[in-house]
Formats: structure tokens, C-alpha cells, sequence
């Protein structure tokens, strides 16, 4: 296991951010934080990357006990939520800085710099001022400098908050590409659940403070949430009020689906087939969180 | 700690505000130093009395930029966003905030650079360019560790830029402020007193007395003994105390 969480816990007087967060994660995993604002997603990236200090339990990254903080943040990558660059470095320098400051030589840490920049699709404005970059080439930017030290971990705190749809897409590209090559652990915090259920092998859902949800995604949803919706296509003779004809959509959380299926063969209607709709991440996390 | 200073300095005095503030700095030396050569030439001013204007404008306002600096060093990050990228990194704390004092230290030897030539062309034919420029440097250095660690501590316990540029700047002040006395409140135990604990009167009357007065250079170095303790202490507070200090700030986030 490249991370392992016990009883994690962090507390600020009488309010409790974060309660009892246990969890493990492999290599290669990638892993949907969620949870609504305020539910402790945050709190729970900076315990595990070491910025605040746990008033209880224990966590360890890639074998390394979180008492050794120092040894931890040289095993980990993390993109903070909102993080700020200085406007007038390159994207280059600002990596080649970063690169020096986990221990690279000078010649490593321009060879590094170039290789991430290439990595994530920065290669052409790396000599560019970062004041000059768009949000979306700041968050890739952001994701090459966790990458700096080769992590075993990589955290990344809502990296597509505010892209649009094509920076979403780059920036998820670039995600599978740590899991899939590098192998490393992604958690990736987002409010965005189609992101998760692209890209995210599993889920942890945070409401309050607490974990209310571990598993894959199909588990989760499951796990909360009942099949949406029945349809009986090709009725031919039924005319639904809303609707197309000679399809019925039943919401399946409020009508007995084989009640209904009884009822259309007594009045004679051949039911040919019939559909049940998946449940959805987006049920369960409503149902199981405050936002719902 | 080293690449730290290295890209502070950098950022500080390439394409940053170091140049500015160097250029604003000469400008006003230029002014000082035009009033006191046309007050010699009128004969209002001694000669030593025109070096020594010269080199207390030199110190306190060479000081005043390191300060500014200082006090921007760890607020500023913080409020904009980069604080948390530093202290992911797995540099010790204390290296980061030993690296940006030796930026902000910079400022104060690039303003003792520029007021040499100032000083050699007021004193050299009265032989005190000389004795100015090193007693300038030598209580001017002083002064700028100490208001450089000071800016520093106010740097990293302040939430917001706008506090810690404010308490620096009220407190450099309220350190000046004994200067603009009267004479006679400068005088008598309790004047003198006053005088000696404050770093910025302490450094200044010291400068006076070896530049004006000619009282030589170890005559009167007791009166060092303010800036140096506070040099010390608050570098010492700023390197060793202050990293754990060094910590974002506000609520808990989602």
C-alpha cells in the first residue's frame, strides 16, 4: 500500500474538521475525494500531505509514519487547492526552482523541468512568463511541479475548478497519465462527479467531516442509491402523456416495476422488453451527503 | 538555504523591485547631497555635518527597504498563494526563512553601495569619506539585520500583506521618532537612555559622534550595544522561532 490512513483526525477547539478518516490506496490507484464544501476534503489533502498536523490517528506514504514529515513531502506531489505563481517566472524557472528545491543539481533540474513541461503539454510556452498563461496551462503546470520528485503520492486539491470543458479533458489526460505510467496513487478532490467516474478507480465520499462512502464508483452508487428509472420500449399501442410513443418510462423509486409489467399484460400490451436504468454516482452522493 | 537566497535574489533584483527601489534611492542621495554641497557653499553646513546628513538619510532609509522587503517576505507569499508550494517542499523551514533574510538583506548593501560615491564626494578634501563610509556600514549593517529579522517575524505572524507592511512601517517610526526631539529632551540620564536602547538614535548618535564630533571609532562603540542585541535576538527569533510559525492561515477548507 503506498498510503494508509487510521483513525485520521483533526480538530480545531469544539469543531471537528476531519473524524476518524481511514483508508488505504495502492499503487496506480486513482482515487475520487468528494464531498460537499466544508465536508473536510481539504483538511484531509493537507493532513496527508503533511501542512497541518493530525490531532489524532496516523496515516503513513509509501511506508514513511507521519511523524517523519520531511521524509514524507519528498515521496509526495501535490497540486493545492488555488495555488498561486509567481507571475514573472517562465514556467520553466518555476520548475527548475522547484526541481533545485527537492535536491536536483542545476543540469538535472533544467533536463527535469523540460521533461514534465513536455509531459504536460507546456514544452512550447515554457519560456513564457506565467503571467501570460491561462488557468487551465497554470493547473498543468501546477500537476508537472508535483511531479517534480517522481511521487509515489500524488494529490491533487480540484485541478479543473474553474477550466472549461477542453482544460477539463487536458487536465484528466494528464491524471490517467500519472496513474497509467508513473504508477503513483492519484486522490483527486473534485466536485465534478462525471471527472470521477471517467477517471477515478475509487471513491471515498466525505460529508462532515466523516467518511460516508468507500469503494468503486459502481459500488458506491449502488451502495445509496436505487435504480432511477424503468423503460418498456416498442409498447406500440401505449400513448404516454409525456413522452414518446410506444415507450413508457416509469420512475422506478416510486412505481413497483413487476406491478407494472403485470398490469400492461392484463390490458393485453406485450411487453417485449424492458430496461432498468443503472443508478448513478451523482444518487448516491446526494443521498449521502448534506448536499442531497 | 543557498537556492532559496539564490532565487530570492534573483527575483528581488532582476526584473523585480530591487532596481526600483535602488533608483529612488540614488534620487534622493542625489537631492540630500545637492542641498548639503549648496548649504557648504553658503557656509550654513560643516563640511562633516553635510557627510553625516548624507549618511544618516543613507542608513534609515536603506534600512527602511529592507524592512519593506522583509515584511512582504512571508505575508506576501501567503497571500498570494505560493506559501503552500514552499512548504511542500521538503527544504527546512528555517532554510526558507534564512534565505528570504538574506534577500531582503541585499537591499541594504546595494543602498551602501550607492551612497559611496555621495559620501566620497562631500568628505574626501576633509578627509571624513573614509571614517563615514565604514562607521555607515558598520551601524547601518547593524541596523539592517535587526529591522530585516524584525520585518521577517512581523512577516510571518501577520494574516494579511496590508498588517505586516503597516506594523513594520509604525514601528520604524515610533524608532525615529526620538530624532525629531529637542535637544534638550536628548540630554540629562533619562534622555540619553532613551537614546541608547532605541537601535535606530543609538546607531545614528554613533555615526554623529565618529563622523562630526571625530570622536574616533571606539570611543563611543558602546552605543552599539542596542543594535547589536537587537541583531542578534531578532535574527535569532526570526531563523529559529518563526519557522513554526510559518503556516497558512485561515478556516478549514472543504
Amino acid at each position: 500500500m503506498t498510503l494508509e490512513a487510521h483513525a485520521l483526525t483533526k480538530a480545531y477547539r469544539t469543531l471537528v474538521a476531519l473524524h476518524e478518516l481511514s483508508f488505504v490506496a495502492g499503487a496506480g490507484e486513482v482515487i475520487g475525494l468528494l464531498g460537499p464544501n466544508g465536508a473536510g476534503k481539504t483538511t484531509a489533502i493537507r493532513l496527508l500531505t503533511t501542512i497541518l498536523a493530525p490531532s489524532g490517528g496516523r496515516f503513513a506514504v509509501a511506508g514513511i509514519p507521519h511523524t517523519r514529515p520531511a521524509e514524507i513531502r519528498r515521496r509526495i506531489g501535490v497540486l493545492p487547492e488555488s495555488a498561486g505563481y509567481p507571475d514573472r517566472q517562465t514556467g520553466a524557472e518555476f520548475l527548475r526552482y522547484h526541481a533545485r528545491l527537492y535536491g536536483h543539481p542545476a543540469p538535472s533540474a533544467r533536463a527535469t523541468a523540460a521533461a514534465l513541461l513536455e509531459e504536460v503539454g507546456l514544452a512550447e510556452r515554457g519560456k513564457s512568463p506565467i503571467a501570460n498563461y491561462s488557468r487551465g496551462m497554470r493547473q498543468r503546470l501546477g500537476i508537472a511541479r508535483a511531479l517534480l520528485n517522481d511521487p509515489a503520492v500524488v494529490f491533487l486539491d480540484e485541478p479543473t475548478l474553474g477550466l472549461d470543458p477542453a482544460g477539463q479533458e487536458q487536465v484528466l489526460r494528464v491524471v490517467r497519465g500519472v496513474s497509467r505510467e508513473r504508477a503513483a496513487t492519484v486522490i483527486l478532490s473534485t466536485h465534478l462527479l462525471a471527472e470521477v467516474e471517467e477517471v477515478c478507480s475509487r471513491v471515498l465520499i466525505l460529508n462532515r467531516g466523516r467518511l460516508v462512502a468507500d469503494g468503486t464508483v459502481a459500488e458506491v452508487a449502488r451502495q445509496a442509491a436505487a435504480p432511477r428509472r424503468g423503460r418498456f420500449p416498442d409498447l406500440g399501442r401505449v400513448r404516454p402523456d409525456d413522452g414518446r410513443a410506444g415507450w413508457l418510462v416509469v420512475d422506478a423509486a416510486d412505481v413497483d416495476v413487476q406491478g407494472a409489467t403485470a398490469a400492461l399484460g392484463a390490458a393485453g400490451i406485450t411487453v417485449l422488453a424492458f430496461e432498468l436504468e443503472g443508478a448513478r454516482l451523482s444518487d448516491a452522493y446526494l443521498a449521502m451527503t448534506e448536499a442531497g | 538555504m543557498a537556492v532559496v537566497a539564490r532565487q530570492e535574489l534573483r527575483d528581488l533584483w532582476i526584473g523585480g523591485r530591487g532596481l526600483v527601489l535602488a533608483f529612488a534611492f540614488s534620487v534622493l542621495l542625489s537631492a540630500i547631497t545637492y542641498l548639503g554641497a549648496t548649504n557648504q557653499a553658503l557656509n550654513f553646513l560643516e563640511r562633516r555635518e553635510a557627510v553625516n546628513l548624507t549618511l544618516q538619510v543613507a542608513v534609515g532609509v536603506g534600512a527602511l527597504l529592507t524592512l519593506l522587503a522583509a515584511a512582504d517576505a512571508i505575508s506576501g507569499e501567503r497571500e498570494r498563494g505560493t506559501l503552500e508550494s514552499l512548504l511542500l517542499t521538503p527544504v527546512a523551514r528555517e532554510g526558507l526563512v534564512a534565505g528570504k533574510l538574506v534577500a531582503a538583506l541585499s537591499l541594504w548593501f546595494g543602498a551602501l553601495l550607492l551612497t559611496v560615491p555621495y559620501v566620497w564626494f562631500l568628505g574626501h578634501d576633509v578627509g571624513a569619506a573614509g571614517e563615514a563610509i565604514g562607521t555607515g556600514a558598520l551601524a547601518g549593517t547593524l541596523l539592517a539585520v535587526g529591522l530585516t529579522a524584525f520585518g521577517i517575524v512581523v512577516s510571518a505572524l501577520a494574516d494579511s500583506n496590508r498588517i505586516s507592511l503597516s506594523v513594520g512601517l509604525f514601528t520604524l517610526l515610533a524608532l525615529f521618532a526620538p530624532t525629531q526631539l529637542p535637544a534638550g529632551a536628548q540630554h540629562g540620564w533619562a534622555g540619553e537612555a532613551l537614546l541608547r536602547v532605541n537601535p535606530v538614535t543609538a546607531a545614528e548618535h554613533y555615526v554623529g559622534a565618529v563622523v562630526v564630533d571625530q570622536h574616533g571609532w571606539t570611543r563611543d562603540i558602546s552605543w552599539l550595544a542596542s543594535p547589536l542585541i537587537a541583531a542578534v535576538a531578532l535574527t535569532v527569533v526570526a531563523v529559529a522561532v518563526m519557522p513554526r510559525f510559518l503556516r497558512l492561515r485561515g478556516g478549514v477548507g472543504g
